[in-house]
């Protein structure tokens, strides 16, 4: 049999034609742009790191940063904890349990249309849960608009849709966790939560760490909440914008300012990649320790 | 390793994602010539048609094919969803369709990138054929050119909630017909039964409406001392609960929403909606009350799409002369009158269809408005961009908020626009 170097490039060749096309092309494009004044309809002049400066000196941007992070900050530990106790919950065999998963997993396979629309509902200056708050012989709240207000009403949503997904990544981890382990603990005489911290959290920090690193990159480049509950505006006087939201509205349309859109995408692509290699670093240290 | 990789991955995806297609080239090719021969293929792209008015397009496909042999038209209909997406993405690669259906705001920054075929050069007889202040929307101002065949024409009545009016203890017979009317009736409503006039802080048409000079010279105008007035007027308003709280974030869409929920008294609209009131709040329309628009200026505000040729067509002579077929009068007033739209010709009007009421509500709407088109002006101005609608919106919430001075949140706002037109 003779070994021919270009075989595995040949059955590499349809996937890699397909990324460079849709990821890696693009990509690229995105950081020439960054560095031009280019609109929607091409063009673009070189401005060096004109675009850079502008941010850095731009009001919209530092908010938008600010109310990235403040996302994610508020919605990681909720999503590193809450799904680990519900597969926690999911994980016993009970009459029924099949239910519970379902309506767990139901908000991830929803549309984020759908899932946003319910929500402005339950939440409007008239919806269902202010139409309670005024039944109990309270005032109506600005869940929509008020600038702060939006923002934790999206990182409710965020959570409550993030539930489901990380509670499956939780549940494969939980299935590998060796039950004499936790048999020994019981014959040493720990109880359930000493068992939790113990046993439970140690066997599965790695997937605490993956679940940390996904919810910290999805809740920094939110979008679809903020969007969907402001009515596609950032929130009153836009003080709800996040990064995506400000890259789309700076991008979006035949006016779009393309090359300041993508300068930002650079920035929040930095960003994301830092926040991932910090996990990654921390992670690698805990195992050698 | 292989994990760091397949993060870095994950996180390049979605980053890379909301610009990727937007190319540094582009091109403003000349294609062919606009006086070459009516024949070959073309493609004509419309603004969400199908299926409603499917048999009238190919109806209108039909008759020009065989007026003028040789020639086919392909038709395709984009949906209004994403229709600018798709516009961007085939102007940016050069692509265009032969005719496209564009409103002015669409066609003006093609016509400044160059793309579009100018019709007071190449089809400059074409134009008494049009109503001029339609005509004129199509224009670039100040550099002259017209880069689109007026189509379409709508003008707005306001609709308002005689119920909500008569609980309130206003005349259910004499809603506002300016806009001092319309802050004395909306505090009434606000204090007497806690009831919002309004679900929209004032858009750039009301500005111009209100009396406001919106843009001149080539720059925008709109904070001067009226603008301050008229957003005073507002705030007076929005901190007497005249207005909803979601009328800081929302557009016309939400707005309409919540006038049909009935938590709102008034909303501009169309034609179109009484037939929504109809169907989707039978309620609401047993109450509805119909109205000119709310003006300081005797005119109303207009609405228009028209059809562009884009330069870098390969059969400029058919794309052009399908344009003006579609445009005709004739074609605009069989449309007109399946649509509840109004054609942009200067004869089209005088059809009895918009001059002669038969009694019904549909009728009496239909003939007002096609007497206000007469004199209406398109007051939003055709370089107000999104960017600049959202740059408005988002500097009159802060103003309504307290946060800035209604003079301060205007400068802003002007400033912003003027930047985002250079």
């Amino acid at each position: 049999m003779t070994h021919r170097p270009y075989t595995p490039w040949l059955f590499l060749l349809p996937g890699l034609a397909v990324s460079f096309m849709f990821v890696i092309f693009p990509f690229l494009n995105m950081i020439v742009l960054s560095f031009t004044d280019a609109s929607a309809l091409g063009g673009g002049q070189f401005t060096g790191v004109d675009n850079f400066v502008r941010m850095a000196e731009d009001p919209k941007f530092w908010l938008a940063a600010r109310n990235s992070l403040l996302y994610m900050v508020g919605v990681v530990p909720p999503l590193v904890l809450l799904p680990l106790l519900i597969a926690m919950l999911a994980q016993k065999i009970v009459p029924g349990i099949g239910i519970f998963r379902t309506a767990f997993f139901t908000p991830v396979i929803a549309s984020a249309v759908v899932v946003g629309l319910i929500w402005t509902w339950l939440l409007d200056s008239r919806g269902l849960v202010n139409n309670v708050v005024e039944a109990l012989g309270g005032t109506r709240i600005g869940f929509l608009t008020d600038s702060t207000l939006l923002l934790i009403s999206s990182m409710v949503v965020t959570i409550w849709r993030g539930l489901g997904y990380y509670m499956v990544i939780y549940l494969a981890a939980l299935a590998n966790v060796p039950k004499d382990l936790h048999e020994a603990a019981m014959v040493d005489g720990a109880g359930p939560i000493r068992r939790f911290w113990s046993v439970t959290v140690p066997a599965l920090r790695p997937t605490m760490v993956l679940v940390a690193a996904l919810s910290a990159v999805n809740g920094f480049r939110v979008f679809s909440e903020i969007y969907l509950l402001s009515g596609g505006s950032g929130g009153p006087g836009g003080a709800s914008t996040t990064m995506v939201m400000l890259i789309q509205l700076t991008g979006r349309g035949l006016t779009g300012e393309v090359g300041y859109a993508s300068a930002l995408s650079l920035v929040l692509f930095v960003i994301l990649l830092g926040l991932l290699l910090i996990t990654l670093k921390l992670n690698r240290r805990e195992d050698q320790l | 390793m292989k994990r760091r990789t397949f993060l870095a991955g994950l996180a390049a995806l979605p980053v890379a994602g909301p610009l990727a297609g937007c190319g540094l080239g582009g091109s403003t090719g000349s294609g062919s010539s606009a006086s070459g021969q009516v024949t070959g293929e073309i493609t004509f792209q419309t603004w969400s048609l199908k299926p409603k008015y499917t048999d009238y397009v190919n109806g209108v496909i039909d008759a020009f094919q065989k007026q003028h042999q040789g020639t086919s038209v392909k038709w395709v209909d984009q949906p209004a969803d994403g229709y600018l997406a798709k516009v961007m993405a085939d102007a940016s690669a050069g692509s265009l369709p032969d005719v496209i259906n564009v409103p002015p705001d669409l066609s003006f920054p093609l016509a400044k990138a160059g793309q579009l075929v100018d019709l007071d050069q190449n089809l400059k007889e074409a134009k008494p054929e049009y109503l001029e202040n339609a005509w004129q929307a199509f224009e670039i101002p100040g550099k002259g050119g017209c880069y689109g065949f007026p189509w379409y024409l709508n003008t707005g009545p306001i609709f308002y909630n005689k119920a909500l009016f008569t609980q309130a203890g206003l005349d259910p017979d004499k809603p506002p017909k300016t806009f001092k009317e319309l802050e004395e009736q909306a505090l009434k409503l606000a204090q007497s039964k806690k009831i919002a006039m309004l679900g929209q802080t004032p858009t750039i048409a009301d500005f111009g409406l209100y009396g406001v000079k919106v843009f001149e010279n080539d720059k925008f105008t709109f904070n001067d001392a009226k603008g301050v007035e008229f957003v005073e007027s507002y705030k007076r308003m929005y901190d007497a609960g005249a207005l909803i709280p979601e009328a800081l974030t929302q557009n016309y869409t939400g707005a309409g929403a919540k006038f049909m929920a009935q938590q709102t008294a008034l909303n501009p609209g169309s034609a179109y909606d009484l037939g929504k009131f109809k169907t989707d709040a039978p309620s609401l329309y047993a109450n509805i009350g119909i109205s000119t628009p709310i003006t300081n200026t005797g005119s109303a505000n207009m609405f228009l799409h028209g059809v562009s040729v884009p330069r870098s067509s390969k059969n400029q002579a058919t794309a052009l002369a399908f344009g003006r077929f579609v445009t005709n009068a004739e074609n605009q007033v069989k449309f007109a009158k399946l649509a509840s739209i109004f054609p942009s010709t200067s004869k089209g009007g005088d059809d009895p269809y918009f001059t002669t009421e038969d009694g019904t509500d549909e009728a009496r709407v239909r003939v007002a408005a096609a007497k206000q088109l007469k004199t209406a002006v398109n007051y939003t101005p055709v370089q107000f961009s999104d960017q600049m609608r959202e740059a408005l919106l988002q500097q009159l919430a802060d103003a309504m908020l307290g946060k800035k001075s209604a003079k301060q949140a205007l400068d802003d706002a002007v400033a912003e626009c003027n930047r985002l037109l250079k």
